[in-house]
């Protein structure tokens, strides 16, 4: 089954034209993590002086926070994660490492790239769709989902647990194998796989999930019969609803907001406790973004309150600008970590309640809390995602037409 | 069960004699050591910089002179763990620990590791001692190559991994090891590297040149897996556990019957000023 992972698909799509010793175009970039090849894309560009980059799993990109290039030297910078990609530009080619702190050394995986694009490969309609699978651990099993379509560049899909999604994947197909991956600066995943069917017997998928450098993971799957696979996600109830949600932090440019301001007052407000250097929030934030646009006009308010990492208010603040950037955020965005003086004791009076990052807290025009939800189905996981999504609009909706506080 | 009896060798990759030449570590191997040196010397979360590492349990206090951890010039904060989310709270306000990434805090460095409701907290310095990794002449001899026997009984067991911190570690197999005319059976663990989905296939393992040139309580070595089913231990990149490096962490208890008779002069050396050997008498796990 292992040898699997040793499926070579078929490379295509020459070198482009670029201009010698600069960085700049597409590049087909892979980690090399043990027993297989994690495949992502890189899109340069030359902004004013500067270098800018995208990380790309098919057609979604993110950009980097920085790619600077001396002489032969090229590195990509992923601030959100403290993540660096460094590279030798020789020819046409680039090789070096990702590399990210680890708790018991670096984190490593060698990288390589060449000019171009991968080659997008659909997979074949037997493939598509809903798969329970099961995880085989070295003790013990466990469940995931694994969705597979078609999207425009290529196989794509995801992997959902009990407790979330592993975000987009992309990748292709070769007749009944597949390898699809997801690398996003902190997460490095790539599931291989291929169909085991016919002669009258249930189609069978089987292949191994790798994650990080060297964790492999065999698995099989069959095809989703429609009963539930997954546990039930238990949504996170406890809070406090006998008074409205207190929060006091200062904004972006450091003025103090509060629930009492004008802007939220009489309004449903969503707040979205979030981080820049949690993957998932950055998963959460164009849906927010989209709620935020439908429903504005009707009395929506979203805060998002940043817990941010390096204690230096001014770094904080260029990481949650950035992120605002990133994902064109109109909503007001406060570093909730930091304690403004005027605000003594600001801290979450539902903090106490909350288990992840996202997390998402509706509350009514008085004020006063109504639900509460943690973590977030990314919108790679198709079914799952939309289904959340029509329950935050239904929650909106509900809320929107309560008589006023 | 048969297989509890069978012995399920795992080979050399190369005679021994071949050993006797000297070599160089192969070019992958070799990255990796000048990638953990750099670490080391650079890291914000380098053990060499390690201050103190504690259980967060009902939460610990920082800074002042009286606090759990007393740290110069650092105002009372305070470490708690708030559902999955592990918090600093401080006069400045609150913030994550993430798990893996060091968080500044004044002149020092905090992370968060450990499964929920037994998160730990490791403090480190922005002082480090100079020493970094020294290791044996690379022995081609000491590479094997080989399949890996199911465990005698499938667990889960609480384990200290390398850092100290308290691990759930699955028992994964065994390998046999022919070294010095003798069969060294090896028990394997999978212990999760802290990032989600991630974990290593390790030993701990002793042998004669603990005490001697090696960390008395021994050492680590990860079994790698290989794209056909088979595994490779490579002693060359055994590893010390971070008690070596400082006595700020706890040291893993020896894995009952992990020894190798012989003298494994391969991977990482000790230079001293880590924690002694966990006291006589411990009950190996």
């Amino acid at each position: 089954m292992r040898a699997l992972a040793l499926m070579v698909l078929a490379l295509a799509g020459g070198a482009v034209s670029a201009v010698r010793g600069s960085p700049e175009g597409p590049w087909r970039a892979a980690l090399d993590v043990a027993g297989g090849e994690l495949r992502f894309g890189l899109r340069l560009e030359r902004q004013g002086s500067r270098l800018a980059g995208q990380l790309c799993n098919g057609d979604k990109c993110a950009p980097f926070s920085s790619v600077v290039q001396r002489d032969d030297s090229v590195v990509f910078e992923l601030s959100d994660y403290a993540a660096t990609i460094t590279a030798r530009l020789k020819g046409d080619s680039l090789s070096g490492a990702y590399r990210n702190v680890g708790n018991r050394g670096p984190r490593v995986i060698p990288f390589r790239a060449a000019r171009g694009t991968w080659p997008s490969a659909p997979g074949p309609e037997r493939l598509l769709g809903r798969w329970d699978a099961t995880w085989i651990g070295d003790f013990g099993t466990s469940p995931r989902v694994i969705e597979l379509r078609n999207g425009t560049a290529g196989l794509e899909g995801t992997i959902i647990s009990n407790t979330g999604d592993y975000g987009h994947f992309a990748g292709t197909a070769n007749g009944d194998s597949f390898a699809i991956a997801h690398f996003d600066g902190s997460y490095v995943y790539l599931l291989t796989g291929v169909l085991d069917g016919g002669g009258g017997a249930p189609d069978t998928l089987r292949g191994i999930f790798h994650a990080g450098l060297r964790t492999q993971t065999p698995w099989m799957a069959v095809r989703s019969t429609g009963r539930p696979h997954l546990k039930a996600v238990t949504e996170n109830t406890r809070a406090d609803t006998t008074g409205p949600f207190r929060f006091a932090f200062p904004d972006l440019e450091g003025r103090l907001v509060t629930e009492r301001d004008a802007r939220f007052r009489g309004k449903v407000v969503v707040v979205d406790v979030f981080g820049t250097w949690c993957p998932t929030c950055h998963d959460a934030a164009p849906e927010l973004v989209r709620l935020h646009r439908k429903y504005h006009d009707r009395g929506l308010e979203i805060v998002g309150l940043a817990y941010e990492v390096s204690g230096d208010t001014a770094v904080d603040r260029r990481q949650v600008r950035r992120y605002r950037e990133k994902f064109d955020i109109p909503f007001t965005l406060l570093l909730a970590g930091i304690n403004d003086t005027e605000a003594a004791a600001a801290t979450l009076p539902q903090l106490q309640g909350f288990t992840s990052f996202p997390t998402t807290i509706f509350l009514g025009r008085d004020g006063k809390v109504r639900r509460i939800h943690a973590g977030f189905y990314g919108p790679a996981t198709g079914a799952q995602h939309a289904k959340q999504v029509r329950a935050w609009e239904a929650e909106v909706e509900r809320l929107l037409t309560e008589p006023g506080a | 069960m048969i297989l509890r009896h069978s012995i399920a060798a795992i080979v050399p990759l190369v005679t021994l004699a071949g050993s006797l030449a000297p070599q160089s570590p192969p070019a992958d191997l070799a990255r990796e050591r000048s990638d953990y040196a750099q670490w080391l010397a650079t890291a914000p979360n380098s053990p060499l910089a390690a201050v103190a590492q504690q259980p967060i349990g009902p939460g610990i206090r920082l800074g002042p002179a009286d606090a759990d951890v007393p740290l110069a010039g650092v105002a009372e904060h305070r470490v708690a763990e708030r559902g999955g989310a592990v918090m600093l709270e401080g006069p400045d306000g609150a913030r994550p620990l993430p798990v893996g990434r060091p968080v500044a805090l004044g002149e020092f460095f905090l992370t968060s590791a450990g499964p929920p409701d037994r998160r730990v907290v490791t403090i480190f310095g922005r002082k480090r001692d100079a020493k970094g990794a020294e290791y044996y002449r690379y022995n081609r001899g000491l590479v094997f190559t080989g399949p890996m026997a199911p465990p005698e009984r499938p667990a889960k067991v609480r384990v200290l991994a390398l850092d100290g911190v308290e691990t759930e570690a699955l028992e994964a197999g065994t390998v046999s090891v022919p070294i010095s005319g003798k069969i060294a059976r090896l028990r394997v663990r999978r212990i999760p590297t802290g990032v989600e989905d991630e974990s290593e296939l390790e030993i701990y393992f002793r042998d004669a040149t603990n005490g001697e040139g090696t960390y008395p309580a021994g050492r680590f070595v990860p079994l790698l897996p290989l794209p056909d089913g088979r595994y490779r231990l490579d002693f060359n990149r055994a590893r010390n556990p971070f008690c070596a490096y400082s006595s700020a962490f706890p040291c893993p208890a020896p894995w009952r019957g992990n020894t190798v008779e012989a003298k494994v002069e391969a991977g990482e050396r000790y230079l001293g000023g880590g924690l002694r050997a966990p006291p006589a008498g411990l009950n190996p796990r």
